[in-house]
Parts: structure tokens; C-alpha cells; sequence
């Protein structure tokens, strides 16, 4: 008699732990088909259809494109965070931040052209680190949970940005009395409606994942994220470590907000987010700490929130779709710790 | 060695009091206890002895029903009986004092001994509480003070209440898991006396160690455990260290003085190396850890920090090495007053330290056993060149320290936490080795190896010292101490009670000035 049992193991192969996912996914997919078929839809058709629609027609793939820009980015910048050992839950308001200063340089400064652009980019990220100073400050000297300052300052900066939007910046006479008027300054597109602000991002994503593995302050900021008494072990300035580091952490949302309004929407406007800064805990909690997987994180984040919306078009609620989207992440953890364990047999 | 007046005489053909049949038990890759088998008679002292990760704790772990074995048998009394949790066990009358105590610390002693107990009368006051406390502690001849917090307590005094707790629960078998190892040589003969006192009506001790002499004195019978298995039980009476030793390891050990230096080793510096004068420090909580403290470390010797844990010496061994600053007094390396502490100034100078709590300070855990090894050298080329980190270069400087330092590595991207203690405290040696060209301080180096593993990192200090660095060695073994050290300083309570020279050393001395006594104050003898 062999008789088996589970044993886990303390790392994981990068294969296992892809084919988790994979399996996670899938296994999301089924349930949700198997809801879908008791409701009385047609779940192959359905997903035919998302897929089609998505991935199969160059409209699709143009809104993936401008969906995955916010999402790699406040992902990055909750990545970041987490690289020190902070959680930046705050990327909502920074993203608001970032998206308000750019929309005053864009409206008010007087500046043409491209040079509008570099000060509305400017303004963004520094909207968005101005926005985590606060918390960085508190952390680094009061030891205060950057958890509860940066989600509070949030519904700052929201109620804010919904205050400009529909009265001091408002387009006077416009239609719907809740935008600031259009700003002039517009990032070229590339291909379709996609503009560059993708490229920028990707780049960034690299760019950091090169700053944290190839420089010695990367390798600083790794060990104190690890275990600060590491830090204190070695003599490293882990305070500054840790301001410079969330100050980053909140550009990076900030400079999100900056490409939304100068490359997406050009105006701003209450909800301008999607709740891209949310999304992006998710992303980065996908990416598992890496910057380049923020990339991948991004992209499926993206392509399941637009099956979300070709499946609302399909007559799907969005409570519905919100359920999927859960299932998928939800299966997609447990896939993730699962990947850990294999199957022994046991002689006997 | 003392026997004890009353001993217990076994009824012939009385059940053994624990029995253990063919105990295994298994983990993720590894076999904990296999075969295992033990038998304790009422009355009996019975040591566990073997290396760290010879399977004791985890087989002391199923009789308090802990864990569940995979196979075997737990016989009590003659019947057999499975615990599925430790109140079980307890209720089998078998209670165990971890080395980590588990009291709680804000409560007073009557409260702990009360706490979780069936007997814990419903509505009961303070001071009734106590007085049932007093009561108990008359009945086994145990010292407490009722009233007292655990904070105001000593280690031996909390280990008293431990086992007071164990005893009122009516524990007719007490395993103790290495209970010697926190307390001074004065409270190890009064703990003896206890635990003899307790087998003379008839109970049994099961007493966990790895220290071989303590073993031999309180002992009746020895059980040795080796790589998960039994390596045999022996009568204490027909034992030698060296036989003992010998059984643990599986080979024969030599426990020899290595303060001879080789021809070529480096001489002791006339001049200190590194220097304190006055030096105070303050601990965590602000309270003051070390009281104006003195000491002259000289280039090519071995001073020896003897003491019992927590008498200041976590702060002294940060204040060497500059992690932690001096409040007053003055700091010197090389004649120089060092003004600002800073850590990476004083790697910079050439001092390394093994620092006592080596995961939650030595190291990042969750990071890899590169990124862990290269952590004094990642700042300088190889590993950095122009502030770019080469992870390349990173990985052979990492391969490189885990070859010297023996321990075999599958993968090197694996975080440091999935090694065993032993190879971390290897690697981290072998790392502050490279570094530390003038000074290394090691707080407890061996702490936590088995015998063998022990050996060579004494005989690496023993290579450094040799090669012209200064080694200051926090222990608290005595033994340790006492084969490697040229001086020893003893520290109590955040002073240093006095040094001695290792050549005029007097054991029962430094166990005095362990226990507070300055130098010379012992009497006559010395005068």
C-alpha cells in the first residue's frame, strides 16, 4: 500500500508556481461558467466573445492599451513601497494628486506645446510625492502606520479633485458642468488611441527593477525592507532609505495620474481614477514584489477589467462581473500557496 | 558526587513510569525520531542527551502530546495512552519547563501558578491565590515569593515557578529541556537539589541538555539520541564524558585547550586595539545596561566575556562594534577617540561581530543566501563598482564565503531563513571573519551548533586570533571560555565584576563573580 500525502516546500519553482496561476485562472473560469450556464447564458459564447472582443479586434486591444498604463504604474508604485517594507495603500490619492497638479500646469501655466507636457509630467509626480509626504515623514520619525495615513489622505484628495471639477475649475457653459475645460496639451498617440505614456511606464517598471537589482542603494533598500535591524546592523541610513523610497512610491502613482488627464481623459474630472490606485495593490499583490511582473500583473488586470466591461455590454450586472474578477484573484492566491506543496508517497 | 540520601527503591517488577515503543516522527524532508525508544522508572533521573537536531525535543514534544507520532507507542504507567493535546498529558501527570518560559509576564506569581488551571478556585482574591501559592511551594520545597511579578524576578526564580506551576498540576514526571543553560552555577546545585527531592517519592526527570558534566552529576540513566535515533542508554555510573561524547557525535571528540599558539601565530599587541573608558550605555527601554565599563582589547588575544545571559552583555557586544552608542565614556580604536558610533565606520575599521540574535540582526531572512553573504562587502569591488551592484559578483563572493565556511548550498537565490541555524551562524562567522582585520566580537558563536559543528567555529576564532586579530568572546559556557580565552572578563549586571588572566583562573571564582561578587571579595584565600 503507498499511501500519499502533501508536503510543502519552502520555495517554489518559477514553473510551478506559473502553472498555478494558469491552472487558478482556469479553474476561476469554469465556476464562473458554470454560474453563468445556471443563469441561463451561454458561458462559450460569452467568453468567445470577450476574447473576440478584446484580443480579436484592434479596438480591444487599443483599450487594453490604455488600461494597463494606470494599472502598471500604481501597481509599481505599491511595489515600490513594498520593497522597503511599506504598504502605500495611498496610490488612489496620489493618483488624484498627481492628476490635479498636471490639470493646473495644463490649464493655467503658460506654456506651449511640449514644454506643457514636461511641466504637467513634473507637476504629476511631484502632486503625487507631495501627496505621501505626510506619511512618509510620520513613518520615518513617528513610526506611524503608513497604512491608515496614506488610505485617509485618499478621500482627500478625491473630495478635492471632485471640488475643482465642479467649481472652481469648471468649464463654465460646458455640458455636463462636472469637467474642468479640455487641456490643450496632449501626449501623442502611437498606435490607435494608445498614446506613449505606455512605453514611459513599461519603461519605469524596467527601470526601477534595474535600480533595485543593479545599484547599491537597491541592495540597501532590499535588506532594510527585509529586516530593519539588518539595517541598523550594517550602519545603513535606513531612515532616508525609507523617505526616499515612499517619496518615489507616491511619483510614480502621481506621474499615473498625469498620463490619465494628458493622455486619456484631458480633462479633469470627480472619478477620474477607475479606482486604478485599489487596482493597483492587487497588481503588485499578483506581481509578488516584482517590478517587471508588475508588467504581466498589469496587463491580465487590465484584460479581465475589460471583459468586465464587454460582459456588461453583454447584459451581465457588474456585481457579476466584480464576483469573476474575485474568483480569479482569490483561486489565484490559494494557487499561489499551493504552488508550495507536492505530492510525497510514502513507502510502506 | 552526591548521592542522594533518600533514594527511591523500585518495587520489583513495577511498570516503568514513561515507556516509548518505536517512536517515529516525520517532517517535510526530514526524520525527526525513527526507532525511538525509552523507558523512565519512578524514581529516576533520566537525561536526554544529543546534539541540536538529534530528535530531543521533538520526541519530549509527543509526550506532551504536542506532536502526534507516526508510529509507536506511549505507554504510562503500563497502558497505553495517546494525548492529543498537552492538558491530556498533563492530566497523565506529565508536565514539561520549556527552555523559553511561558509565564506571563505583567501577572504575578500566584496569578501564573493559578492561570489555566482546573483547580483555580472560581472566586478567589489575591491574596487567597497566594496563599495557595505558599502552600505549594512549602509542599515542593520550591522558593517564591507569591506576591512577586514575573519582571521583578530573576531567571532562576522564574524557572521555579515554572516548574512549581508543572508540580501543582500534580506532574509525576517533570522534563526539563535544557533548564541549566539560563541559570548561574549556584541556582544549577540548588535546582539539583530540587529535582532530587522530587524523584525520592517516586517520580521520574527527564532532563534535556547537551552539557556532558552536568549530565554525568544528576543523572541516573542517559538516553543518547543521534540523528533521529537512539544511540543507546547507558547507567550515568559506567559513563565518562569522552564515552558520552563519543555516542552523541558518533566519534571522538577532543575538548583541548587552544591557547597554544603555533609557531608563526601573531603576539599580543602591547598596546590595546580597541579601548573602552567609563563607557555607559543605555538599553531599548532608556534604562542604563552597562554601568561605566573599562576594558582594553589587544590585537592577537582572546578576551573572554564570561557571565549569565542579560547582564549587559547584548549592549556591550553593540557598543564594540558601534551599533549601539555609548551615553558616556570614551570609545578608542587605535589610540583614536571614536566620536559618532556608526556601524559601517567601524566594519570600515576593521570590526566584525557575530551578533547574538543572528536572524533577527545579522541577517535579512527573507532574502537570498547571496544577498545575506556579501552584506559587509556589497559597498566596495568586486560587488559594487561605481554604486552598480553586480549581482554576478555577488553570487561568487557568496560561493566563495559558503565554501570556507563549509556549508552546502542548493541554490543561492534561496532565502536565508530556509537554512538550518547552524549553517546560518556558519556563514554569518565565516562572513564577519573576512571582515573583522583587527577586531571580531562573537556573542555566543556557539550557541545553537551541535558538538561537532561547535569545534570548528572555536578552532576559526582560534585561526583569527592567531592570524593578529583581537577576538572578544561572549559565552556562557565556562568551558568554552576557559579553553579559548587568554583574560576573561566577568560581567554582572552591567558591570564588569573584574578580569582575570586564564593561567590563575579559579572556577569557583569567576562562578562567584557570576553571581556578583567582585574580585577578591571571596575571602582569605586569596589574600
Amino acid at each position: 500500500m503507498a499511501d500519499f500525502r502533501l508536503q510543502r516546500l519552502p520555495s517554489t519553482t518559477p514553473a510551478a508556481a506559473l502553472g498555478a496561476r494558469i491552472l487558478a485562472i482556469a479553474l476561476a473560469l469554469v465556476i464562473a461558467g458554470v454560474i453563468l450556464a445556471f443563469v441561463g447564458k451561454n458561458p462559450l459564447a460569452l467568453g468567445l466573445q470577450v476574447v473576440t472582443s478584446s484580443l480579436g479586434s484592434s479596438f480591444g486591444l487599443e483599450d487594453l492599451g490604455l488600461l494597463v498604463i494606470p494599472l502598471i504604474l500604481t501597481g509599481l508604485s505599491v511595489t515600490v513601497a513594498q520593497q522597503i517594507g511599506a504598504w502605500n495603500i495611498g496610490a488612489e490619492g496620489q493618483f488624484y494628486a498627481g492628476a490635479f497638479a498636471a490639470s493646473a500646469v495644463g490649464l493655467f501655466a503658460p506654456l506651449s506645446g511640449g514644454w506643457s507636457l514636461v511641466g504637467m509630467g513634473v507637476a504629476g509626480a511631484f502632486g503625487g510625492l507631495v501627496w505621501i509626504l505626510i506619511p512618509a515623514l510620520a513613518r520615518a520619525y513617528a513610526n506611524v502606520n503608513e497604512l491608515i495615513t496614506t488610505l485617509l489622505l485618499n478621500f482627500v484628495a478625491i473630495l478635492l479633485v471632485y471640488y475643482v471639477s465642479t467649481d472652481a475649475w469648471r468649464e463654465r457653459g460646458g455640458v455636463a458642468n462636472s469637467a474642468t475645460p479640455r487641456i490643450k496639451a496632449e501626449i501623442p498617440e502611437f498606435w490607435g488611441l494608445v498614446h506613449w505614456g505606455l512605453p514611459i511606464a513599461v519603461l519605469l517598471a524596467l527601470a526601477m527593477a534595474g535600480l533595485l537589482a543593479f545599484t547599491r542603494w537597491g541592495y540597501e533598500v532590499r535588506l532594510i525592507g527585509s529586516n530593519p535591524a539588518a539595517g541598523k546592523y550594517l550602519g545603513i541610513a535606513a531612515r532616508r532609505h525609507l523617505i526616499t523610497v515612499m517619496l518615489i512610491s507616491g511619483a510614480i502613482a502621481g506621474l499615473a495620474g498625469m498620463l490619465e488627464i494628458a493622455g486619456t481623459v484631458h480633462r479633469l474630472q470627480g472619478g477620474i481614477s477607475n479606482n486604478y490606485g485599489y487596482l493597483g495593490i492587487m497588481v503588485a499583490v499578483l506581481a509578488r514584489g516584482s517590478s517587471i511582473g508588475v508588467i504581466f500583473a498589469a496587463a491580465l488586470m487590465a484584460f479581465i477589467l475589460n471583459s468586465g466591461i464587454i460582459l456588461q455590454t453583454q447584459g451581465l450586472t457588474t456585481s457579476t462581473v466584480l464576483a469573476i474578477t474575485g474568483l480569479i484573484l482569490f483561486l489565484t492566491a490559494i494557487g499561489d500557496e499551493l504552488s508550495h506543496y507536492r505530492v510525497v508517497r510514502d513507502k510502506s | 558526587m552526591t548521592e542522594p540520601s533518600h533514594r527511591y527503591v523500585v518495587p520489583t517488577g513495577a511498570a516503568p513510569l514513561v515507556q516509548l515503543k518505536g517512536i517515529a516522527k516525520y517532517f517535510p524532508g526530514v526524520i525527526a525520531n525513527q526507532d525511538v525508544d525509552l523507558e523512565v522508572m519512578p524514581g529516576e533521573i533520566h537525561a536526554l542527551l544529543g546534539e541540536n537536531g538529534a530528535g530531543k525535543s521533538t520526541l519530549m514534544n509527543i509526550l506532551t502530546g504536542i506532536y502526534q507520532p507516526d508510529a509507536g507507542e506511549i505507554i504510562i504507567d503500563g497502558y497505553a495512552c495517546q494525548f492529543a493535546s498537552p492538558v491530556q498529558a498533563i492530566a497523565a501527570g506529565i508536565g514539561m519547563v520549556h527552555q523559553h518560559f511561558k509565564l506571563v509576564n505583567a501577572f504575578t506569581v500566584a496569578e501564573n501558578i493559578h492561570l489555566g488551571w482546573s483547580e483555580t478556585p472560581r472566586r478567589a482574591s489575591a491574596p487567597a491565590l497566594e496563599e495557595r501559592t505558599a502552600a505549594l511551594a512549602q509542599k515542593f520545597n520550591l522558593q517564591v515569593k507569591p506576591s512577586a511579578r514575573i519582571t521583578e524576578l530573576s531567571t532562576g526564580e522564574q524557572q521555579r515557578v515554572e516548574i512549581l506551576r508543572v508540580l501543582a498540576r500534580k506532574a509525576r514526571v517533570l522534563i526539563l529541556d535544557e533548564p541549566t543553560a539560563v541559570l548561574t552555577p549556584a541556582e544549577a546545585r540548588e535546582l539539583f537539589k530540587a529535582l532530587r527531592d522530587f524523584v525520592s517519592t517516586g517520580n521520574a526527570v527527564i532532563f534535556i541538555s547537551h552539557k556532558l558534566d552536568e549530565v554525568l552529576e544528576i543523572s541516573d540513566r542517559i538516553t543518547i539520541l543521534r540523528g533521529g535515533r537512539k544511540a543507546g542508554t547507558e547507567l550515568a555510573a559506567d559513563c565518562t564524558p569522552a564515552k558520552l561524547a563519543r555516542l552523541m557525535v558518533g566519534r571522538d571528540i577532543v575538548l583541548a585547550d587552544m591557547r597554544a599558539r603555533p609557531p608563526g601565530a601573531a603576539a599580543v599587541s602591547s598596546s590595546p586595539v580597541l579601548r573602552l573608558r567609563d563607557v555607559s550605555v543605555l538599553n531599548d527601554n532608556g534604562h542604563t545596561a552597562l554601568h561605566g565599563i573599562s576594558l582594553d582589547v589587544r590585537a592577537g588575544e582572546i578576551l573572554g566575556i564570561a557571565g549569565v545571559a542579560g547582564n549587559g552583555q547584548r549592549e556591550l557586544s553593540q557598543v564594540l562594534t558601534g551599533t549601539r552608542p555609548a551615553a558616556t565614556g570614551v570609545i578608542e580604536i587605535d589610540g583614536h577617540a571614536i566620536a559618532h558610533a556608526n556601524a559601517a565606520d567601524f566594519v570600515r575599521r576593521g570590526i566584525g561581530h557575530i551578533p547574538e540574535d543572528r536572524l533577527h540582526s545579522g541577517l535579512a531572512p527573507g532574502l537570498s543566501i547571496t544577498a545575506n553573504a556579501v552584506m559587509r562587502e556589497y559597498a566596495k569591488p568586486p560587488v559594487t563598482i561605481a554604486g552598480i551592484f553586480r549581482p554576478r559578483a555577488a553570487k561568487a563572493l557568496a560561493r566563495q564565503i559558503a565554501s570556507v565556511a563549509d556549508v552546502a548550498i542548493p541554490d543561492f537565490a534561496m532565502p536565508i531563513r530556509n537554512l538550518s541555524g547552524g549553517n546560518q551562524q556558519r556563514l554569518v562567522a565565516r562572513r564577519e571573519m573576512r571582515i573583522a582585520s583587527k577586531i571580531l566580537v562573537a556573542a555566543y558563536p556557539s550557541r545553537g551548533l551541535d558538538v561537532g559543528a561547535i569545534n570548528t567555529m572555536l578552532r576559526y576564532i582560534v585561526d583569527l586570533r592567531n592570524a593578529g586579530a583581537g577576538i572578544v568572546l561572549i559565552s556562557e559556557e565556562l568551558e568554552e571560555l576557559l579553553n579559548l580565552s587568554d583574560r576573561i572578563a566577568v560581567l554582572y549586571e552591567g558591570r564588569i565584576m573584574g578580569v582575570l588572566d586564564n593561567d590563575r583562573v579559579d572556577i569557583d571564582e569567576i562562578g562567584l563573580m557570576m553571581g556578583g561578587r567582585l574580585r577578591g571579595e571571596k575571602g582569605a584565600a586569596h589574600g
